[in-house]
């Protein structure tokens, strides 16, 4: 197993360097650039915009750009913000703690639901609870985030009045909890219920499967009660697709939401790239670009790992 | 995202035999969720290709005098911003939406088999470098890559839209493919076909091919669906379809602005995209259960 | 709280006396605003105190005075961030830290006796602090010239440049020798920095410095919190040098996602007042009940057409095929219903473009463009040889009168206003089609990049601009024909519309060649006269600046056509 994970991670090095290739590749042959921004200024010169594309390191050529980066990046230095001029590693631990906070929440209930939910209408399968349920995963897996949320805003925030409309306090507000959950509950919903939808049905999925198994079929010829064979071997074998979801679900805790983000104004990471993406502020992309990578690899090794650890039936070579 | 691609689960290789299609057609035609979806989908079809029969109205011209009219007999789905019918626009924005998502799933699906195909079929170091680009791809968050294509052919045409789609979304359908012609390479017929000297190319696409088809339907319907959401989402964040040719979700960001003022224009583009997301997910559930002959075994029990 | 501030009384009385002038002078052609401002002051005096949140849906991406490029900065800078000299609303330069505007008149400004170089002199008010208790001296006016200078990140260092060095005799007085006669002086040192806080930094570290989120200053506020994404805190600086103000305690700058939910916020009382409403916004949100502050502004709407044909490293020289033709330019124009489009889609809280400089001391007096007569363009397009083929579009010698607009992405208005214009010039056989592109390529200006404007790839483009008080940088960078960016001087200039006329050039020499007033003006008159002549610029309409208010904020001035609506934060104050 410990070689396995090893040969794994050393496999993820080429990886995340081809996927930093072809991002700053796609980069730069973006045209426009961040200079853009200075267009506004009243007085501004085509010398200050050459000086300003020197400074920044804009006019060397693409590979020595590269280069240059990779080599700050591996040894921890990060960058700077071509716009807001903050260390890259700042800004996103300025945001980190906001995306946590939603995402996490929205991770945390969309497990305590998807497990009884998935659980139930397995075993209750064409039950009209199951079909009911189904139907309803189906609906929210098929709706478009932002039109969720846009639905919720408009309905809780401008009809009804309940809800804020975006942000993560009320400005001005001292610390305030009533006041922080009020601004959560619609954006930590939008994401939930589209997650909901599909966490749902695959547990249900991978329980089905688990129940058609032989040794269920063993455990009933047994005489244990179904309900007893439900708890006993069907949940403790969902716990396979249970870890499976939690494991790829660790990328989605720091990539955030980003449509929802930006419907809500929620100041996590997910708009701290797209703000970057509009301005090409390559150092933050570029950064948000190889965690997150690196995190979906990661995850995606925990996955197998837990599933070589849990599953006996699979070895790995 | 991730836990999307998790949902669309892999059917097993399995080879079929002749009576194979008739059987899972019988199995489809029992499905009645995708038999609804199928006619939602007919109906909005035909809606689509028959509006300027149907509607009196420009789907672009504005009409700056019959701006954000409430809905009415005259505009069932009130005007926009610019006066425009909206139904209209809806119903022209569902060709520019079913068309951009089909047509993404169909690069998708072209590129994926050829990648899936090659990798299966040749294995070796074709099969390791192509591989490790289908996990490369795989490890950038979709949306991140999404929104870097959409802003490097930002402002380009509705085939580089196509393109950039379908680019996204071909990695699934190239493990599929490999998997299944992986299993089948070994297999008696191919054997066979290879004794009687049969070339690479008459055995990928006379025994391989078809054999592999099944869970390239299912993958390709299903993938529909995501392909019609993503391109809702980027033209939603103004890097897709541009205006005025009306799309459903550069619809959806114009009504943004107004949602306050006039939220029909906020409510019906989004709901047209998910009465057809949700038609064409239950079509492809249903087509899973009827190319899966595992789903029938656990119905049969 | 409650307490009634004679001295503060007899401020709010000068500030609305102030706006009252900018209402009178012709260069303001909205009154509108004032007198909004005056009816909704209650009777008794400002009330001290209290917290006022500004919904604002872009977001200063730093607070670096002389890195700020966005208007948004300003709107969160001028509460903090002062300088030497300001411009008042009707244009004239007023004293802020300086005690006067140096003018030739009284010494301030001599000129060397060959004409060549100047010294300009600037005395401090004694007793101004920074927000940190620290004296304001000449040194500082010093080290932000070095600073401007050496910071490599510097956005505009025109004028700077000419500089050659600044002696600080004492205390409160510094000289600035200028090596050339620079007659936009008074619009340099808008913001100084603050040396004490930042002589320990090496320039090329600057930017890495807090102060980039956290400046010093010595106006009404100080920042103490920078949220990115979230909000920027604002308190009262105590050693603002006007006793009993600012009348809030704090202000806060809420960074919201969209006008739409800025405006929502706004009615539902969230937020006391939003930054910049869309002019098609500001009607909706009058219903509302919400007090709107129009302020005329020197922004011009407008679409500039490439004359020279759009190829790569354009020559100078060569004819665009279709806006080549000053006919066909000239069409578009009659063509363009600018006063439909400000009635209909921005419900007339703008007024009908003409030229660049649409106000302030160097607005021509009379300048006129071609107003809407789509009978005219159609003539203009028949006499000038573009026939109407079977589809109704024009061509001429083979060439079909198709073209493409370009603007920035996510702008409704703009959009709007192109899907307008493609039914309008499809009236007079002219074929146009949309193909917007976010602001970030639009707007650069990079040689190297291959930006679109620079490459003259484009037809035509919809964007506004604002020159300052003081044109000269603006007219010389985009009407000048040695400022054609082509392949032959490396792509330096940012004359896009590739204008290339003598008569032009020669005013644009003569604008910058003096300090006489009179005379600058009369060559700007020509400028514009001429730049209409050529057709390069279809002008759309004069864009205001527009904000809005809870009834309750009152002291708002907005009458400043140069400045953002923060301008006089000092006086806002809160009413029961």
């Amino acid at each position: 197993m410990g070689r396995y994970v090893l040969r794994r991670l050393v496999q993820s090095v080429p990886l995340l360097l081809g996927i930093s290739v072809i991002v700053f590749a796609i980069l730069k042959a973006v045209p426009g650039g961040p200079l853009a921004l200075y267009e506004s200024t009243p007085g501004i010169t085509d010398e200050d915009i050459r000086r300003l594309e020197h400074s920044f390191g804009l006019d060397q050529p693409l590979p020595v750009q590269y280069v240059t980066w990779l080599g700050k990046f591996v040894t921890g230095d990060w960058g700077y913000s071509l716009v807001q001029h903050q260390p890259v590693l700042s800004l996103i631990l300025e945001r980190l703690p906001n995306t946590l906070y939603l995402m996490g929440t929205v991770f945390v209930a969309v497990l305590i639901l998807a497990i009884p939910i998935g659980t139930i209408t397995a075993v209750r399968q064409y039950s009209l609870l199951d079909h009911a349920v189904t139907g309803a995963t189906f609906a929210f897996l098929s709706t478009p985030t932002f039109w969720l949320g846009l639905l919720l805003i408009i309905v809780f925030g401008l009809d009804l009045r309940w809800l804020p409309l975006g942000g993560m306090a009320t400005a001005g507000l001292p610390f305030d909890l009533g006041d922080r959950i009020r601004h959560l509950i619609l954006p930590a919903t939008t994401i939930a219920l589209v997650q909901l939808g599909a966490r749902v049905r695959y547990l249900r999925a991978s329980m089905l499967e688990t129940i058609g198994l032989d040794y269920m079929r063993t455990a009933r010829a047994k005489g244990l009660a179904e309900s007893a064979i439900v708890i006993r071997h069907a949940l403790k074998n969902a716990a396979i697709p249970l870890v499976t979801i939690i494991a790829l679900d660790i990328p989605e805790l720091f990539i955030g939401a980003l449509v929802t983000e930006q419907i809500f104004g929620w100041p996590g990471i997910g708009r701290l790239f797209w703000d970057a993406a509009t301005r090409t502020d390559y150092p933050i992309l570029m950064a948000v670009l190889a965690v997150s990578s690196a995190l979906v690899i990661l995850g995606n090794l925990i996955a197998d790992v837990a599933y070589g650890y849990l599953d006996p039936r699979i070895r790995y070579a | 995202m991730a836990g999307q691609a998790v949902a669309v689960a892999v059917p097993p290789a399995v080879e079929r035999q002749r009576g194979q299609w008739r059987l899972a057609f019988e199995r489809f035609r029992a499905h009645r969720p995708a038999l609804a979806g199928i006619a939602v989908i007919a109906l909005l079809a035909f809606f689509v290709v028959a509006v300027p029969v149907l509607s009196p109205y420009d789907a672009e011209s504005p009409k700056l005098l019959e701006i954000f009219e409430p809905p009415s007999l005259a505009h069932p789905m009130g005007t926009d911003s610019l006066g425009r019918d909206l139904a209209t626009r809806i119903l022209y924005g569902g060709r520019v939406s079913l068309a951009v998502g089909l047509l993404a799933v169909a690069v998708a699906i072209t590129v994926g088999t050829l990648v899936g195909m090659t990798a299966g079929f040749y294995g070796g170091w074709v099969d390791t470098v192509l591989m490790r680009t289908v996990d490369l791809v795989y490890s950038i968050p979709s949306l991140f890559l999404l929104i870097l294509l959409g802003v490097y052919f930002r402002g380009l045409s509705v085939a580089a839209i196509i393109l950039v789609l379908g680019l996204l979304r071909w990695m699934t359908t190239a493990r599929l493919v490999r998997a299944q012609f992986l299993s089948l390479k070994e297999r008696e017929f191919v054997e066979a076909a290879r004794c009687v000297g049969a070339r690479d190319l008459r055995i990928i696409v006379r025994h391989l091919l078809p054999n592999s088809l099944a869970p390239i339907i299912v993958t390709a319907t299903l993938g529909v669906a995501g392909a019609i959401i993503a391109e809702s989402t980027l033209s939603f964040l103004g890097l897709g379809i541009q205006p005025p040719t009306p799309s459903w979700g550069n619809m959806l960001m114009d009504a943004t602005q107004d949602m306050e003022m006039a939220p029909w224009t906020a409510i019906f583009p989004g709901f047209f995209i998910f009465v057809a997301v949700v038609s064409i997910n239950f079509v492809g559930d249903g087509l899973r259960d009827a190319l899966d002959p595992r789903h029938v075994v656990r119905k049969e029990q | 709280m409650g307490l009634l501030h004679v001295r503060g009384l007899a401020a709010i009385v000068a500030a609305l006396t102030i706006v009252g002038t900018a209402c009178g002078a012709p260069s303001t052609p909205s009154g509108a605003s004032g007198a909004a401002a005056s009816a909704a002051t209650p009777a008794g005096g400002p009330i001290k105190g209290g917290t006022l949140v500004m919904a604002i849906w872009q977001e200063p991406a730093n607070l670096m005075p002389h890195y700020a490029n966005q208007t948004v900065q300003s709107v969160v800078l001028d509460a903090i961030v002062e300088g030497l000299v300001k411009t008042a609303a009707n244009g004239d330069y007023v004293p802020v830290l300086a005690k006067e505007l140096p003018t030739v008149g009284n010494g301030g400004v001599k000129v060397s006796a060959d004409g060549k170089t100047m010294d300009v002199t600037y005395h401090l008010r004694p007793g101004i602090k920074w927000s940190d208790g620290q004296p304001l001296t000449s040194a500082d006016v010093q080290f932000t010239w070095r600073t401007i200078m050496d910071d490599p990140k510097t956005a505009v260092r025109s004028g700077y440049d000419q500089i050659t060095g600044i002696d600080t005799p004492d205390d409160l007085t510094a000289v600035v020798h200028y090596k050339s006669v620079y007659a936009a002086y008074p619009t340099r040192f808008g913001r100084l920095l603050a040396k004490h806080a930042l002589q320990g930094i090496a320039p090329a570290e600057l930017s890495k410095s807090d102060y980039v989120r956290k400046p010093l200053g010595t106006g009404p506020f100080m920042i103490t919190d920078f949220k990115a994404g979230d909000s920027f805190t604002l308190v009262r600086n105590p050693y603002y040098r006007e006793a009993g103000k600012p009348y809030l305690d704090k202000v806060i700058f809420k960074s919201v996602p969209s006008s739409a939910v800025a405006i929502a916020q706004l009615k539902a009382g969230e937020v006391q007042a939003m930054w910049n409403l869309l002019e098609s916004e500001s009607a909706d949100v009058e219903k509302a009940g919400v007090h709107v502050v129009v302020t005329p502004g020197p922004s011009v709407e407008r679409i500039e057409f490439n004359t020279a044909e759009n190829k790569d490293g354009t020559d100078p020289n060569s004819k665009h095929p279709v806006l080549g033709d000053i006919n066909v330019r000239r069409a578009l124009i009659y063509a363009t219903p600018k006063q439909q489009i400000i009635d209909k889609l921005l419900y007339g809280k703008a007024t009908v473009g003409t030229t660049v400089l649409s106000t302030g001391w160097a607005a021509p007096k009379d300048v006129t463009q071609e107003g809407y007569d789509p009978k005219k363009a159609n003539e203009l397009l028949d006499q000038a040889g573009w026939v109407k083929g079977a589809d109704g579009i024009r061509s001429k010698n083979g060439v079909r009168a198709s073209l493409e607009i370009t603007t920035t992405t996510g702008n409704k208005t703009r959009e709007q206003v192109e899907q307008v214009l493609v039914e309008e010039w499809k009236q007079i056989g002219v074929e146009l089609k949309i193909q917007n592109i976010p602001s970030a390529v639009l707007l650069s200006a990079s040689w190297a990049a291959n930006d679109p404007r620079k490459k003259g790839s484009l037809d035509m483009w919809m964007y506004a601009s604002s020159p300052d008080i003081d044109p000269d940088s603006i007219i010389y960078e985009r009407y000048y024909s040695k400022k054609i960016p082509w392949s032959g001087n490396n792509g330096d200039g940012q004359n896009y519309t590739r204008v290339n006329n003598a008569e032009l050039d020669k005013a644009i020499e003569a604008s910058r060649s003096t300090l006489d007033f009179d005379k600058r003006k009369a060559a700007y008159d020509t400028v514009c006269k001429v730049l209409n002549q050529e057709a390069v610029i279809d002008w759309l309409y004069n864009r205001a600046d527009i904000n809005g208010f809870t009834k309750n904020v009152q002291g708002v001035g907005g009458g400043n056509p140069w400045r953002v609506l923060t301008d006089n934060i000092e006086d806002w104050w809160l009413s029961k």
